[in-house]
Parts: C-alpha cells; sequence; structure tokens
C-alpha cells in the first residue's frame, strides 16, 4: 500500500468501450425506425446510419488509441497496470463488437 | 487479548437476539440465509407446479387439468423460478457470502437488506397465495400485452403479478445498490482491484446490471397497472397505445437477467475450479473483460425474443449478430475453466460432479441459443418447446448445477462436515439423467411443432411417447432433487467431519469460525504480498485473535472499514447500525400499499405509501453518530475517521447508483414516449396538446430555486450558520414546483384515459412531481437531524445528499418538461410524414 491510489473515476473507463457501443446500438435503432417511419430514400437512410456508425467506431477507435499509448504510471502500482490492461482490452472487445454487430447489417434492404 | 474474550465481547455487540427479537435481525449472515432457505421453499413450490405441468401433458387429451388452472400453473412455476427463486438465490448468496470472501464484516446497508428481505418474503406469499384462491397470474411469466390488459385478465390475476413481482423487485433493486457500494467501499484492508477475489467482480458487475435491467420492467410494470387501474392507455393500441411497447420494456430487463442468474454462479464456479484443480484461475484478467462484455451486449440483445413481431430484417440483423457475439465473452469464461482445469491436478469431489453437470447443460443450452439467435430458424422454432427447452437448459446449466455445486462447497462452513458421498452421488446421476430426458426431448417435440403453453394435445401429432418420456423424465429429476435435500439435511448430522479449511481454498471466508460468527472475523485480515500464499485457514487463529485490523470491540459500536474504492487502503471507520424492527414494519407498511392497491383501495394505498416514507425517515433518525470524532485508531497504528465524517461515505455512493437505477426508469419513460409516437397506431390523437409555458417555467423555476437553497443549506452548515432558513426555502419550492405539475397534469389535452399521447405527458409530469415530493422527504429529516445534533459542519453528508437529490430532480424534470413541451411539434411532424 506504498503507491499512490489510482483516482476511483479511473474505474469509469472500464464502462467506456461499451457504452458508446450500447451508444451506436441506441442510435442506429432510432434513426433507422425514424427514416422508416418517415420513408427516408434508402440511400439517405443508409448513409445516415453508416455516419453514425463511424463516428461511433471513431470514438471507440479514438478511446483505444488514447490508452494503448499511455502506459501505466509506475507511481499508482498493479492496481493501475491491471486497470490498463483490462481497459484497453475492453476498448479492443468492443470496437470489434461494434463493427462485427452492427456493421454488415447496412448492407441488407432498409425497411423490409 | 485472547480470542475467547474478544469473541464473547463482539459476539455481545453483533448477535441477533432470541425469540421474537429475530425478527430483528440485520446481520448479513441471517439475513443471507433467510433468502436462500426461503427462495429454496419457492423452488420447491415451483417444482411442484413444474411438475404438475409434466403430469398434464404426459399423454394427449388429459383432463388432469383444466384450461385455466393450467394457464395458473405454468405460470406461477414460471414467475416463481425467475422472480422468486433464480434472483432471490443469487441475492442470498451474495449477501451470504460477498461480505466474507472479501474479507469484511457485514453490508454498508443492514437494515435495506433486512428491508430487502421481508419485501421478497410478502411479495412472494401474495403471489403464492393467489393460486390458492385460484386468482393467480395466468397469462404466462413475461405477461405480454394485450392479454393481461384488462380487456382480456379482467380480473386480479394481473395484478398480482405486476404487484407482487414489483414488490419483490424493490427488494432485488436494494440489493443491488447495497452489494455494488459495499464490493467497492468495503473490502478487507489491502485489497486493491487487482487482488479482489473473482467473485467480488462477478457480484460487482452482476449487481450493476440489476441497477440498470430492472428499472424498465418496473416501469412498465407501473404503467400496466395504471393502464388496469386506471385506464391510461400505454398498450392499447385503439386509443394510441402499443403492445409491443411492452415487450420491449420487459425483455430490456428480460435478456440481461439471463446473465444475472449466471455470472454470480459463475463467479462461483471460478472460486471453485482453482481450489480443485490446486492452482490459480487461469486469465484473471481476460475474465474481467469477459464479463464486462457480456455485461453490455447482454442488454443490446432484448430484441432477439420479439423477432417474429414484424421488426424490419436491417434491424433484426443487429440483434442477431450481438445474440450470437455474446457467445463469445462466455466461452473466453468457459476455456478459462476448462485451462485452469487442465494445467492444475483435478482432484474429484461431489462439488465438481456438478461443475462437470453444468459444462455439458451449458453448453447444451449456449447452441441452442445461437441457434435461436439466427433469424430464419428462430421464426421456425419460435413459441415451440424447442424454446422452453432452450430455457430449461440454460436456466439450469447457468443456475441450478453451479448452485448445488456451491451448496456442496459452502454447506462444510455452516456444518463443519461434508456430504455424505453414498447419497451425494446417486442424487447428482438422478439429476442429471433426469434434467437431461425431461428437457432434451423438448427439443425434439418442439421440432414436432408442439406449442408452448397448450395445455393438452391431440394423440393422433407424433408427440405421445416424446412428452411422456418427458414427464419420466421429469419424476426421476425430482427424486433427484429430493435426494439432494436429504443429503443436504443429513449433512448437519451425519456428514463426515471436517477441519476448517476443508479444500484448502485461499479465500478469506474460510479464514472465520464454524460456523461463522455474527461478527464474521473477529479482526479484518490484512491483504498484501507477504500474505497473499497464506491459505485461508492459517491465517484463522491470528484473526481470530485480533492481530488484524479492529481487533477490538470500542463503545458498544457495530464496526468495520471503509477502504478506498481502488486501492483498498482504509479509509473510514464505518459503525453499523444494530437490530430494529423497523425493516419489518416498513415492509409491511409496503405490504399494505401494495394490497390495497391489488384491492383498489386507493385512500390507504396512498397512506401506507406515506406510512413507508415516513418509516424511511424515521430510519434516518437513528442512523449516524451525534458527535464529532475525529481520526479513531483502527490497529496496525492506522487511525481513520468515522464515515459520517468523510465525503465518500458509503450512503453517498448508495445515492449514486440508487440515481443510476432512476435515471434508467427515466430514460425508458422517455424510450416509450418516443416508441409510441414513432410506431404506435392512431397516432397523432383527435385532440392536439398544448401544454401551458408558464407553468412549465414555473417548475424548471421552483426546482431550480431549490437547489439554490440546497447550496445555501451547506454553505450555511460550513460557515457556522443556520441552515434551516435555507432548508424551508427548498421546502417552499418544491412545493411550488409540486402544486404547477398537478396543474400541468390537470390541463392535459387529450385527456390521459383518452389517448396514449396525453398519458405519457402525464407519466413525465407525475415522475418530477413525486421526485419533487421525495425532495420533501430529503429536507424534513435534514430538519429532524439537524435537530437532533447529528448534523454538523463536518457531518454535513445529509445535506450533500439533499443537494445531489435535488440536482438530479430538476436535471430530469428540464428534460421532462422539454418533452412534454415538444409534444405539439413531435405531433405536428407526424402529421407531415408521407
Amino acid at each position: 500500500m506504498s503507491e499512490r491510489p489510482v483516482p476511483p473515476r479511473r474505474l469509469w473507463w472500464l464502462l467506456a468501450g461499451f457504452g458508446v457501443w450500447c451508444s451506436a446500438l441506441v442510435f442506429l435503432y432510432a434513426v433507422h425506425a425514424i427514416g422508416c417511419a418517415f420513408a427516408w430514400p434508402a440511400g439517405a437512410l443508409r448513409l445516415a446510419l453508416g455516419v453514425v456508425l463511424l463516428v461511433h467506431l471513431i470514438a471507440i477507435g479514438w478511446m483505444w488509441r488514447d490508452h494503448w499509448a499511455a502506459s501505466p504510471d509506475p507511481g499508482l502500482g498493479p492496481t493501475d497496470a491491471f486497470l490498463h490492461t483490462v481497459i484497453v482490452w475492453t476498448l479492443i472487445a468492443a470496437l470489434v463488437t461494434t463493427l462485427l454487430t452492427l456493421g454488415p447489417a447496412l448492407a441488407l434492404a432498409t425497411c423490409v | 487479548m485472547s480470542a475467547l474474550k474478544l469473541h464473547r465481547e463482539l459476539a455481545a455487540i453483533w448477535a441477533t437476539g432470541p425469540g421474537v427479537q429475530r425478527l430483528a435481525a440485520v446481520n448479513h449472515s441471517v439475513i443471507g440465509l433467510r433468502f436462500m432457505a426461503t427462495a429454496f421453499v419457492f423452488f420447491a413450490i415451483g417444482g411442484v407446479l413444474g411438475m404438475l405441468t409434466r403430469v398434464q401433458l404426459a399423454t394427449p387429451d388429459s383432463d388432469f387439468m383444466d384450461p385455466e388452472t393450467y394457464n395458473q400453473v405454468f405460470t406461477v412455476h414460471g414467475s416463481m423460478m425467475l422472480f422468486l427463486f433464480a434472483i432471490p438465490m443469487i441475492e442470498g448468496v451474495a449477501v451470504y457470502l460477498t461480505p466474507k470472501i472479501l474479507g469484511t464484516r457485514d453490508f454498508a446497508f443492514p437494515r435495506l437488506t433486512a428491508y430487502g428481505y421481508w419485501c421478497y418474503l410478502f411479495g412472494g406469499t401474495i403471489i403464492t397465495l393467489s393460486l390458492v384462491f385460484g386468482v393467480a397470474p395466468n397469462g404466462g411469466w413475461f405477461m405480454y400485452t394485450p392479454l393481461s390488459s384488462n380487456v382480456y385478465t379482467p380480473g386480479v390475476n394481473a395484478d398480482v403479478w405486476l404487484l407482487g413481482v414489483t414488490f419483490v423487485e424493490i427488494s432485488a433493486l436494494t440489493l443491488a445498490v447495497e452489494i455494488v457500494v459495499s464490493i467497492l467501499k468495503m473490502r478487507a484492508p489491502g485489497m486493491a482491484l487487482d487482488r479482489m477475489p473473482i467473485f467480488g467482480w462477478y457480484m460487482l458487475v452482476t449487481a450493476l446490471m440489476m441497477v440498470v435491467a430492472f428499472p424498465p420492467l418496473i416501469l412498465g410494470s407501473i404503467l400496466l397497472e395504471t393502464e388496469r387501474a386506471f385506464g391510461l392507455p400505454f398498450f392499447d393500441p385503439r386509443r394510441g397505445g402499443d403492445p409491443l411497447l411492452w415487450q420491449h420494456l420487459f425483455w430490456l430487463f428480460g435478456h440481461p437477467d439471463v446473465y444475472i442468474i449466471f455470472l454470480p454462479m459463475a463467479g462461483a464456479l471460478s472460486t471453485i475450479i482453482p481450489v480443485f484443480a490446486n492452482r490459480r484461475l487461469v486469465g484473471y484478467r481476460a475474465i474481467v473483460v469477459a464479463i464486462i462484455a457480456l455485461a453490455f451486449v447482454s442488454f443490446g440483445i432484448w430484441v432477439h425474443h420479439m423477432f417474429t413481431v414484424g421488426i424490419p430484417h436491417l434491424a433484426l440483423a443487429f440483434f442477431s449478430a450481438g445474440s450470437a457475439i455474446v457467445a463469445v465473452p462466455t466461452a473466453v469464461q468457459v476455456f478459462a475453466w476448462l485451462a485452469t482445469l487442465a494445467h492444475g491436478r483435478p482432484r474429484w469431489d461431489v462439488p465438481m460432479l456438478y461443475v462437470f453437470g453444468f459444462f455439458f447443460i451449458f453448453a447444451l443450452g449456449g447452441l441452442t441459443g445461437v441457434m435461436l439467435a439466427i433469424v430464419p430458424f428462430n421464426w421456425q422454432a419460435h413459441d415451440s418447446y424447442f424454446v422452453v427447452a432452450h430455457f430449461h437448459y440454460v436456466v439450469a446449466g447457468a443456475l441450478a448445477f453451479p448452485m448445488l455445486a456451491a451448496f456442496y462447497y459452502w454447506l462444510p462452513l455452516l456444518t463443519g462436515r461434508t456430504a455424505v458421498h453414498r447419497l451425494a452421488v446417486p442424487a447428482f446421476w438422478l439429476v442429471f439423467i433426469g434434467f437431461n430426458l425431461t428437457f432434451f426431448l423438448m427439443h425434439l417435440v418442439g421440432l414436432l411443432g408442439m406449442p408452448r403453453r397448450i395445455y393438452t394435445y391431440p394423440a393422433d401429432v407424433g408427440w405421445n411417447w416424446l412428452n411422456l418420456l418427458s414427464s419420466v423424465g421429469g419424476f426421476i429429476m425430482t427424486i433427484g432433487f429430493g435426494l439432494v435435500v436429504i443429503d443436504l439435511l443429513a449433512q448437519f448430522r451425519y456428514g463426515r467431519r471436517v477441519r476448517r479449511d476443508p479444500w484448502r481454498a485461499t479465500t478469506f471466508e474460510w479464514a472465520m469460525p464454524i460456523p461463522p460468527a455474527p461478527y464474521a472475523f473477529a479482526s479484518l485480515p490484512l491483504v498484501g504480498t507477504a500474505v497473499d500464499d497464506t491459505a485461508a485457514g492459517e491465517r484463522a487463529l491470528s484473526l481470530a485473535r485480533g492481530e488484524g485490523y479492529l481487533g477490538f470491540a470500542r463503545n458498544g459500536w457495530q464496526e468495520t472499514l471503509g477502504v478506498h474504492m481502488t486501492s483498498g487502503a482504509p479509509e473510514q471507520l464505518i459503525v453499523l447500525p444494530r437490530p430494529t424492527y423497523l425493516p419489518l414494519c416498513t415492509a409491511l407498511a409496503t405490504a399494505t400499499a401494495v394490497l390495497a392497491m391489488l384491492f383498489q383501495f386507493y385512500a390507504l394505498t396512498l397512506a401506507a405509501a406515506l406510512l413507508t416514507a415516513g418509516l424511511f425517515v424515521l430510519a434516518g433518525q437513528s442512523a449516524g453518530l451525534a458527535r464529532d470524532y475525529g481520526p479513531l485508531p483502527v490497529g496496525h497504528g492506522v487511525s481513520v475517521p468515522p464515515h459520517t465524517e468523510v465525503t465518500g461515505a458509503p450512503a453517498w455512493w448508495a445515492l449514486i447508483f440508487t440515481l443510476l437505477a432512476d435515471g434508467t426508469l427515466f430514460a425508458s419513460l422517455v424510450f416509450g414516449t418516443f416508441y409510441l409516437w414513432i410506431a404506435a397506431p392512431n397516432w397523432p390523437a383527435a385532440a392536439t396538446p398544448a401544454p401551458d409555458p408558464k407553468l412549465a417555467l414555473a417548475v424548471i423555476v421552483a426546482l431550480a430555486v431549490a437547489t439554490a437553497a440546497a447550496r445555501g443549506s451547506l454553505r450555511a452548515l460550513a460557515t457556522g450558520g443556520s441552515a434551516r432558513g435555507w432548508i424551508g426555502l427548498a421546502l417552499l419550492a418544491l412545493l411550488a414546483a409540486i402544486a404547477a405539475c398537478v396543474a400541468l397534469i390537470g390541463g392535459i389535452a387529450p385527456p390521459a384515459s383518452e389517448h396514449a399521447l396525453g398519458a405519457t405527458a402525464a407519466a413525465l409530469l407525475f415522475y418530477v412531481a413525486v421526485h419533487a415530493g421525495i425532495g420533501l422527504l430529503f429536507l424534513v429529516s435534514n430538519l429532524l437531524r439537524l435537530g437532533a445534533g447529528l448534523v454538523s459542519p463536518l457531518r454535513s453528508l445529509d445535506l450533500r445528499l439533499t443537494r445531489l437529490w435535488l440536482d438530479y430532480t430538476a436535471m430530469t424534470a428540464v428534460v421532462a418538461l422539454g418533452l412534454v413541451l415538444a409534444l405539439p411539434l413531435l405531433v405536428a411532424m407526424l402529421g407531415a410524414r408521407p
């Protein structure tokens, strides 16, 4: 217990990657529902969905790059190293999940 | 100090009194055992109901039960197994084991634990008694609308489910908040997050899932009960409602619920398997990543229960892909367990038999889950017995087999004995064979076309022998469970006596007396590199002699340590409340409100609800310390202030996580409003809404004044002035906000009972008014506690909690009122669509 403690706010990062995945799912589902309800042209709807997905992918990718580049603070001890590893891997998992679960579907017919 | 003297002193402080005083118990060991025992009783009742359905279906054209009785029996079977057995059982395991495994003396809010238990018991009793009186829920365990609306279920059957289950869920939610806060703030000194037993991570993630999963169903139940009781048409398509909104709200809870049941048991497996493999768990970090991923993805696939309702293919594909990919984090855990076994030196005992059973059953349930995740197959198998087989494999694999492994593993902690092998082994095989015979064949009969929930079937459709064998399997399984019960009871008397820590485990629950003392640890263990590899049993004597932290009794206080969230460094002395009848009285008042609602005595409902609120305020008057103490010694040369004098007290975090749950409920309500706008038939309504913007502004201004006054009260307290004037101002402002909300509700167009547009506006405004009303309770409690000397510049937690509550109320009010004011515009947009 000689190291400085890791600030508790760092724990929120454990939720960040999949939090963005949730946001992507909710926004895609909502935009799709609104687009179909208001009879948007298929191309415009698909473009809107693609933009929503891309924004979320960029957000997770940016967080991943940011954490990947930053090494754990040695002054914070093994707890920080542990949290660093877990956060980086949740971001990677979230990025892959976002791509695989939400990407291919955008190629399907929009409102059938 | 000798171990015996310390034991006597601590036992005098922590013990629950005999006789009727047991009703005042708040100790986690007592309440945890009560949860598990009660859940087991409901499991037995639910099991008998399941057997009755198998008797009915064993032969074609059976008249063992009439259709109405059959509907009630299978509905209560499912509801009981999920809401009264599965969730409470994992709560009981969490309550009983988590503090012990994490090396602390109790949970953060013992009275809340007890209140949760009584709510569960009363709610479960209401549902059980309804079956006896022939008015049990009869619309299936997920209570779909419109079947459960008062048009098609005019009696109280559906009300019993809505009110009883909501009552039980209050219990689950209170416990979830408590578990989160306790794990984050109450661990053994030095137990940093990277040193926390994996069980702690599982329980933390599970409890967080519960905090977010239960509110959508609670909201759905409230809305449906409001429709049934007062005619607000949230789910009635003739008046702008939509039955599918219920399905969304239900499955937003229902799908994560599967993982809420699975994860604690996976935590048990991750604890048991390394012990029997004689090596550390493989992939600790990977498992933490996997359970976080699982927690999120399990929420994002709720629609896979709704593949056949007519959602466009593109949206279905999101949920289909998610449902398939959720297998990956599950598989990470399974492979970690297999790797632990493969790299260790496994030894076989009864718990490992059930671990084997788990692998077999859960893998099959998982595989059929992936099959059902694929939309075309789902369309074929939907609502057939294939689905019944699948979820029984999942739930039994996720819960029943690991639970029995856990019972056999941890029961020596209570009894000091291990299982009677001559009974335990045949009992396992009877359960295992009976289970597979019962449910595997259901896959086949489902693929042959047998639909769910039918009370009988004709003899010429080719389902006869499969159903008969399923029923035979059901009886074999029941005999197996009977033997398990006999074996567990026999263990108390005839089991093989064992020394402390019979399995040579390293977790702290084995470093305490057998059976556990009410104070759990005579002194709290230290976690650090020097002691990490010490067997738990070897630490027990040192802890019993008081050589850890808090190895003494002081002031008759029930003391434990609060730690830094990440590092586990001691940072506060938590003084817990003693046994009290308040939780029982408060739960009785809540039960009265529920029963009065059930029987439509609305004045009594209101009175009992106010009494419940009053009892919560009363409970607040006996919390905390009556003077400032400053840092107090806790052992090993460390001194920390009491929890009343720190900023990060458990109550602060509890309110934050309560607001997370509350925010989820609010978000669900906002989702419901938009869902009805975009998807419900018969929109727009005949009348155009025209909410009064002046009144809406008045609500916002009044709430802003209340939040400013809350800040003023804190400033006054800190500078030695009187906070009472500011609190009085906040009270007046909240009363003004409530009055303006009521006026807005009164002027809603179209009227709330005529169209869902008005009903959703009313619900949003009611949400704001209720929160302002709860804010009044906070303020009244502040005044009382200021008068009693429980608040000081150093002990300002009460006023900070009030400020936080009022800030949340004001923020949600801005969103709610903004949405109400935007409704005319939204309706106009609907009118303009092609």
